[in-house]
């Protein structure tokens, strides 16, 4: 592939189409990001070349014999001012973009976000149609609970976790999962031990038909330092409410208490975390570079646009 | 009632037989690329100030040119912006040479009505070379104008006593020079309000007059910003933050911009720094760009220089990294320079957090 520098923001504009990848930081909401990104894009925009503005009908100066002169021609350029930049605004505004949002992730995660740009929404809507998987890394900090299993509000208990061991956080972990899993099967309608779950099974994931009942698919204990722990969770319609309260009861299920330090989305589908657009790329370049490796990487993974069907009915 | 609507309608049509005069007078007059030519015929009032041109430039009409028609805008028809009057209208085409902004203008209430009726060589004119002569560079007119187009409203004479205000002052020619830039409003103040808010600052923060016009030259906009906001801010640095009187006039000489900051946003950084990171008031007058740099910048950096085991602050001991230099630069001056690593791991270490 060959790269050439563009200085023209038409050009760039009719390019600016597809999957942004963008890593959320906490605390911001998705609003305000892409806003943030939204303002950026016009920026940028309108900082490059424009367009020169119209011209009106030209004088009579220009005669047969003139047309060779530059300064006549100067002279009888008759540019139409109400199109300027200066009295028509700026050529890009944020309501010339269209931008959806693939998931919304709650307040207080960080992690990858995607974005659909433009001629992108289309994607973008096909891959919320696919419900992926999102892989998250969850920080719980035990000791303390609160009120909306957040750091951010009061202490509700205190308690003590000197008797919990990795051991029993990983056991309690896997159990949770079998449990999950036992869950789908059942809400199929097949038994886990028959030839029909088994072909089930063979189909790929089963996947919840609707956008409402968060589906759990792994948790594993991958960190263990106290009084932090991480977990890694596969999931599907999940909240952050529902993450935040998951771990609370896992902890009350190890006899102390805990609360959230940290939820953070390490991949959506194959976005991965690695791919994703700090907060200092928020720019047009950046924007673009971004733009272009995730139209590769739908290239490579033309799956993820395709509607498939296995559906968990609950 | 019957008598008057028919004496309107008469006097409508006596307007608009001037007005059809004027039209081909102006047709001939654009053919001509007479920069004279004044379209601003919104209010009848303009229609009989053109009246008054035009028997010299009906003598000019035997010479018979070809007339233009750039299927003119009617002056009548309404319009959402300012756009619509810029091909008819030489004040608005000088504007848009200056550079002045007239999009962000017209999205201002009254502002857009206002430029519509000004004349260049009667209002504008005068006003323009009086600010040439207090030395603002013709470079910022259009910044200026963008701001403050009400400028033109003022009395000459008004302004003229302002600025002999700011020379009894004893400010600068530099000095009144920068703050008529960078603060376009601040002309728009009666002496007698400007020494009141002047006032104000030397009694609260206790300043000498040195001081005083250091901070006025500074960040001229801190002068004229709404007061109920300065209060408040004032009153957070004072009061939430503790810092002394002494400190506080030094913080504020060298960064007015902080009493226009949100005092929320001033909370938040200032409790990161004393708290979290370990700052004493005496280290935050030192380098009060702590304080204008966004909590989440200052989180970043000081958490990677923690990781790294370079959050060391105290000029007593080894390896000391002045606060200073946190929060300068971009991330890639700060990481090289400053935490003397490389991007990569910057953000690595920003994508766990």
């Amino acid at each position: 592939m060959v790269l050439t520098k563009v200085y023209d923001a038409a050009t760039v504009f009719r390019h600016l189409n597809g999957i942004l990848n963008v890593y959320k930081p906490a605390g911001m909401k998705v609003k305000h990001v892409r806003n943030a990104i939204l303002s950026n894009i016009c920026k940028g925009l309108n900082s490059l070349e424009q367009r020169e503005p119209r011209e009106l009908p030209k004088s009579p100066l220009l005669g047969t014999g003139t047309a060779g002169d530059d300064v006549l021609h100067k002279i009888a350029s008759n540019p139409d001012l109400s199109d300027h930049i200066l009295s028509a605004g700026p050529h890009y505004t944020p309501s010339d973009v269209r931008f959806s949002t693939v998931a919304p992730l709650g307040d207080h995660t960080s992690g990858v976000l995607l974005f659909g740009i433009n001629k992108g929404t289309g994607q973008a809507s096909c891959i919320k149609g696919n419900r992926p998987v999102r892989v998250y890394h969850i920080t719980g900090r035990m000791g303390t609970a609160t009120e909306n299993h957040l750091p951010d509000t009061h202490i509700t208990v205190r308690s003590n976790f000197r008797h919990v061991s990795a051991e029993r956080i990983s056991g309690l972990a896997s159990s949770m999962q079998a449990s999950h899993q036992r869950k789908m099967y059942e809400l199929c309608g097949v038994d886990l031990q028959t030839q029909a779950a088994y072909e089930l099974a063979c189909k790929g994931l089963i996947r919840p038909a609707d956008n409402n009942h968060p589906v759990i698919y792994g948790i594993n204990l991958i960190h263990f330092e106290r009084p932090h722990f991480t977990l890694e969770l596969h999931a599907i319609n999940e909240t952050e409410e529902y993450l935040a309260a998951l771990v609370h009861d896992m902890a009350l299920e190890l006899r102390t208490v805990a609360h959230c330090a940290q939820i953070r989305c390490v991949r959506h589908s194959h976005f991965d975390i690695r791919d994703s657009l700090l907060r200092h790329g928020w720019n047009l370049p950046g924007i673009m570079k971004n733009l272009r490796r995730h139209r590769d990487l739908l290239r490579e993974h033309p799956q993820m646009m395709h509607p498939r069907q296995i559906n968990l009915q609950a | 009632m019957f008598f008057s609507a028919i004496r309107n309608i008469l006097k409508n049509s006596q307007n608009a037989a001037k007005y059809t005069a004027i039209t081909a007078q102006l047709r001939h007059l654009r053919g001509q690329r007479n920069h004279q030519v004044e379209v601003g015929l919104i209010t009848p009032t303009d229609v009989t100030t053109n009246q008054h041109d035009t028997p010299a430039e009906a003598a000019r009409e035997g010479a018979k040119e070809v007339a233009l028609d750039f299927g003119k805008r009617e002056a009548h028809v309404p319009s959402f912006n300012l756009a619509a009057y810029v091909n008819n209208s030489s004040t608005l085409k000088k504007f848009i040479d200056l550079g002045v902004d007239l999009h962000s203008i017209e999205k201002r209430k009254g502002l857009g009505q206002f430029v519509l009726g000004l004349d260049f060589e009667k209002n504008v004119k005068p006003h323009i070379s009086f600010l040439v002569d207090q030395g603002v560079s013709p470079d910022n007119f259009g910044r200026m104008f963008t701001k403050n187009p009400l400028l033109f409203k003022e009395d000459l004479d008004d302004l003229k006593t302002r600025v002999e205000y700011l020379k009894s002052k004893r400010f600068s020619d530099e000095a009144r020079a920068r703050i008529l830039t960078q603060n376009p409003y601040w002309l728009m103040f009666s002496t007698r309000r400007v020494d009141r808010r002047l006032g104000y600052f030397q009694k609260e923060f206790r300043l000498s007059g040195h001081d005083l016009r250091l901070l006025a030259t500074k960040e001229p906009n801190v002068i004229t910003y709404n007061m109920e906001h300065l209060r408040k801010s004032v009153f957070t640095l004072k009061e939430e933050m503790g810092f002394s009187p002494k400190e506080l006039s030094a913080l504020i000489v060298r960064r007015p911009r902080l009493m226009m900051t949100p005092p929320d946003d001033l909370i938040e950084r200032f409790s990161y720094i004393h708290q979290d990171m370990g700052l004493s008031h005496a280290q935050i007058v030192q380098c009060p760009e702590l304080l204008a740099s966004r909590e989440f910048r200052l989180r970043e950096r000081h958490e990677f220089l923690k990781l790294l085991g370079r959050a060391q602050y105290n000029p007593q001991e080894d390896l000391y990294i002045s606060p200073k230099t946190i929060v300068q630069g971009n991330n890639f001056y700060f990481v090289r320079n400053v935490a003397k690593s490389d991007l990569e791991t910057f953000e690595l270490f920003l994508k766990t957090r």
